[in-house]
């Protein structure tokens, strides 16, 4: 979901309001768009999407809203996630102090300043509907009651959003609470003094790195091998373990403040909320590096952040989810609110992670109640923001005089809030990497950014990480790196760029191999071919300028057809060999000579029909060209892998017919069992009612080899006489001498 | 095959046949692509040879192509754009 790009927002506005029944419309729109006459309903659409450009009109309707609801929009505006589930929108304005949390949500929803996102609601209207057709939305509670699979999901572009940052939250500076009423239930309250003398040198602040190292091993794992599925969205046991044990995504972070519960699965979910794992077939296969990893640390990291209201396969309470969809998952909005607390803090002022979750726990109405067994009320604040949003660099962490942990929010934290400018996050150390002659390289973390990060993943495995991490360059890896488009001189580049060392001639050597060998065989999957007349004709496409490789006097390939101008070209036939072969073959009478209609034919049928049968003169004859079956051409073909089962099958897909038998017999000649030739004599009897009795009477049919035809009885000689004394005792002379 | 026995005039169109999402694999020489050949797993993916170098692979098959080139030990360079 590109949460970044506001034509992304207005055209899924756009589709939106086209959903919407024309009485809705009009009624949204005489909130929004404030239209003076009957306009038509295209025209209010467009007139809406245009006044989500137009700050002003939009700074207007927004004093035109209760501060609930302003706030609403102000609490999506600093959570830069435009889409939210509206059970979190309606638990935020609960915990914020709203008897009915649905009405701000409801306003927004019929001021058009909030859209339903319908691909999880109604079904979308087909192109070809009615406008009024019965799918489209009559009301928004008549939404509310069919939720799509994923919830009820509804976002805002975030031209609104943003301009509603900067609404009162009212929420309590915790530090004050601290100091005069301390902390009930689980929190002790603190002694010590709350804006504690800090020594600048205890203050700790991540360097922002860790998730992305963490997602980049992650990556390079899912791209050795793919993780499989099961149909409940967890993974089968052998996947399962892999994870669990993983060595590197579980070990404890390089600057450690506190566990994380289920690393590796955390891990997992956001790299699928980033795009870099993809489900392919129930397989997590590996997808594309996150384009912001190569802007800079502070994309990357808000790129993250974006994700942490769509995070719900994990959370701090119970880790990994095991891949069951849960019925409600408070924790995006429980997030999004500790975070806000933090952004009320005075400058310079703490506090413990305990302090926060007393006040969600009495403000958040999914923890307000006991209901629940085993019981929700157990802490899991210090997980989250010790563990998780200190390794995003959200927060910032001391150790106060008791010992303990207080946070409090960071430059970054501050700027994703929307409530400080863009912090430089970036590295003056570019030198920060040692290549060895051993092929490993050593990293020194402070003067990795985002992009290197990237470009590292890409050429070589990652095996530590740590306040010095190594890697290790492999042919594997390196072909990878060659295969996502780098080269050997940008490896070397970069390796050069960022190198505390020249590199050993050893790696070079090693890189420089591997890239030519890679340079031996190329594959085109799905290639245009162009076949020419004659040389000369190929030779004037290419002096034209045509993007081709040249595979033989007549024959040039492109990999994509997009690149070739067709005005300099007459086309003489298509063949596309993603469709069916066509039927271009007729067997003869023989069973074994082929004629193949070269005015439908094709490469494949030219280039397979040689490996099993042979040519028969020299130039083709009224436009067919023949070829026969012989014992040495199948022969030649079993040799290279043709099969019977293969032989039947291209006979019936080029022509039409099944394997001849006379065909089948080359084929498996020498396969089965070996022929005999035997002597008998042929008993022929006067009528078939004759000869159905000598079968069927016991003692004449044991004496009988087969029944040759209607009226004719192979005999096996040393049964002749035999048979003879048979049929007399049955009142027949067997008349003939076999001597 | 394509036959067409009127050369084309200086700017004139040239008749072409246009044979599209075709699997080819090109090898560097004619020895290598003998390699490939003689490969059993290889050979029922590979339909035959459209010059000495170039083998026309069977459609929808090129993944396994590529895997069992890998298993070889080549580094096949993928060109699909």
């Amino acid at each position: 979901m590109p949460v970044v790009d506001p034509a992304f927002w207005s055209n899924l506005q756009r589709q939106t309001l086209e959903c919407y029944d024309e009485p809705l419309l009009r009624q949204v729109a005489a909130r929004l768009v404030k239209p003076r006459n009957q306009w038509p309903v295209e025209d209010l659409i467009e007139r809406g999407v245009a006044i989500t450009d137009n700050p002003v009109v939009i700074d207007r309707r927004l004093q035109e809203l209760t501060p609930a609801a302003r706030q609403v929009l102000a609490l999506i505006g600093h959570s830069r996630q435009p889409c939210w589930n509206l059970g979190n929108l309606v638990e935020m304005t609960i915990a914020l102090g709203q008897s009915d949390g649905l009405l701000p949500v409801l306003a927004l929803l019929e001021a058009g300043l909030l859209y339903p996102r319908l691909e999880c609601g109604l079904p979308t209207p087909r192109a070809d509907s009615p406008r009024g057709a019965s799918t489209k939305i009559k009301s928004f509670e008549q939404w509310m009651a069919v939720p799509g699979p994923l919830g009820l999901l509804v976002f805002t572009p975030p031209q609104i959003a943003v301009r509603a940052i900067g609404e009162d939250f009212g929420l309590p500076d915790l530090s004050e609470s601290e100091r005069t009423a301390g902390v009930s239930g689980l929190v002790q309250a603190p002694t010590s003094p709350l804006t504690p003398a800090v020594r600048p040198a205890s203050i700790r602040e991540a360097d922002g790195l860790e998730w992305l190292l963490r997602l980049a091993v992650l990556w390079q794992q899912v791209a050795d091998a793919a993780l499989r599925r099961t149909q409940q969205g967890g993974f089968f046991k052998r996947d399962f373990e892999r994870l669990q044990q993983d060595a590197l995504l579980n070990a404890p972070p390089a600057d450690h403040l506190t566990d994380v519960p289920d690393m590796a699965f955390l891990i997992i979910v956001l790299a699928e909320l980033e795009g870099m794992v993809e489900e392919v077939e129930g397989e997590l296969r590996s997808g594309s590096l996150p384009s912001s990893w190569e802007k800079n640390v502070a994309a990357a990291l808000e790129s993250l952040w974006v994700d942490l209201p769509r995070l719900s396969q994990w959370n701090p309470l119970d880790g990994w989810r095991g891949g069951e969809t849960p019925a409600g998952n408070p924790f995006p909005s429980a997030y999004l609110l500790a975070f806000l607390l933090l952004a009320r803090l005075p400058e310079d002022a703490w506090v413990r992670p305990d302090a926060v979750q007393t006040w969600i726990f009495e403000q958040h109405p999914y923890w307000t109640s006991e209901s629940l067994r085993p019981s929700r009320q157990r802490p899991w604040m210090e997980t989250f923001l010790l563990g998780m949003a200190y390794q995003l660099r959200l927060v910032q962490a001391m150790r106060d005089e008791d010992s303990v942990w207080r946070v409090r929010l960071s430059p970054t934290g501050r700027w994703l809030l929307g409530l400080g400018e863009t912090p430089n996050l970036e590295t003056v150390h570019t030198q920060t990497l040692l290549v060895q002659p051993n092929l490993q390289i050593l990293a020194y973390r402070q003067g990795l950014t985002s992009s290197l990060i990237a470009r590292l993943t890409q050429f070589a495995a990652w095996e530590n990480l740590g306040a010095a991490c190594t890697l290790q360059l492999q042919p594997e890896t390196v072909y990878r790196a060659l295969e996502a488009g780098q080269s050997f001189d940008s490896i070397r580049l970069t390796l050069e760029q960022h190198g505390t060392r020249s590199m050993p001639p050893a790696v070079l050597d090693s890189l420089r191999t591997w890239s030519n060998k890679r340079d031996r065989i190329t594959v085109y999957p799905s290639a245009t071919l162009l076949e020419f007349g004659s040389a000369e004709d190929l030779n004037e496409a290419l002096a034209r300028g045509l993007p081709a490789v040249r595979l033989s006097d007549r024959l040039a390939v492109v990999a994509s057809e997009e690149t070739i101008e067709f005005r300099h070209f007459r086309l003489a036939g298509t063949r596309d060999y993603a469709l069916p072969p066509e039927k271009c073959v007729s067997v003869e009478a023989d069973g074994v000579t082929l004629s193949v209609d070269l005015a439908r034919s094709d490469l494949m049928l030219e280039t397979e029909v040689p490996r099993f049968a042979e040519l028969i003169g020299g130039s083709p004859a009224n436009g067919r060209r023949q070829y026969r079956l012989t014992p040495e051409s199948l022969s030649a073909g079993r040799s290279v892998g043709m099969t019977l089962t293969a032989l039947e099958t291209w006979f019936l897909q080029r022509a039409g017919q099944s394997l001849p038998p006379a065909a089948r017999l080359l084929m498996t000649a020498g396969q089965g069992e070996a022929p005999q030739l035997r002597r008998h004599l042929v008993l022929h009897v006067t009528d078939e009612e004759l000869a159905d009795g000598l079968m069927q009477w016991p003692q004449t049919r044991e004496l009988i080899a087969e029944r040759l035809g209607p009226t004719a009885l192979a005999v096996a000689e040393e049964n002749a006489e035999m048979l003879r004394e048979r049929l007399r005792e049955a009142g027949i002379t067997l008349v003939g001498d076999p001597e | 095959m394509l036959n067409d026995p009127v050369r084309p005039a200086a700017g004139a169109r040239i008749p072409v046949k246009l044979h599209r999402r075709v699997c080819l694999v090109q090898t560097e020489d004619a020895v290598l692509a003998e390699e490939l050949m003689a490969r059993k797993k290889l050979a029922q993916d590979i339909v035959g040879r459209l010059t000495d170098r170039v083998l026309l692979v069977r459609p929808g098959r090129v993944e396994s192509v590529v895997q069992e080139l890998q298993k070889m030990g080549h580094t096949p360079q993928v060109r699909s754009q």
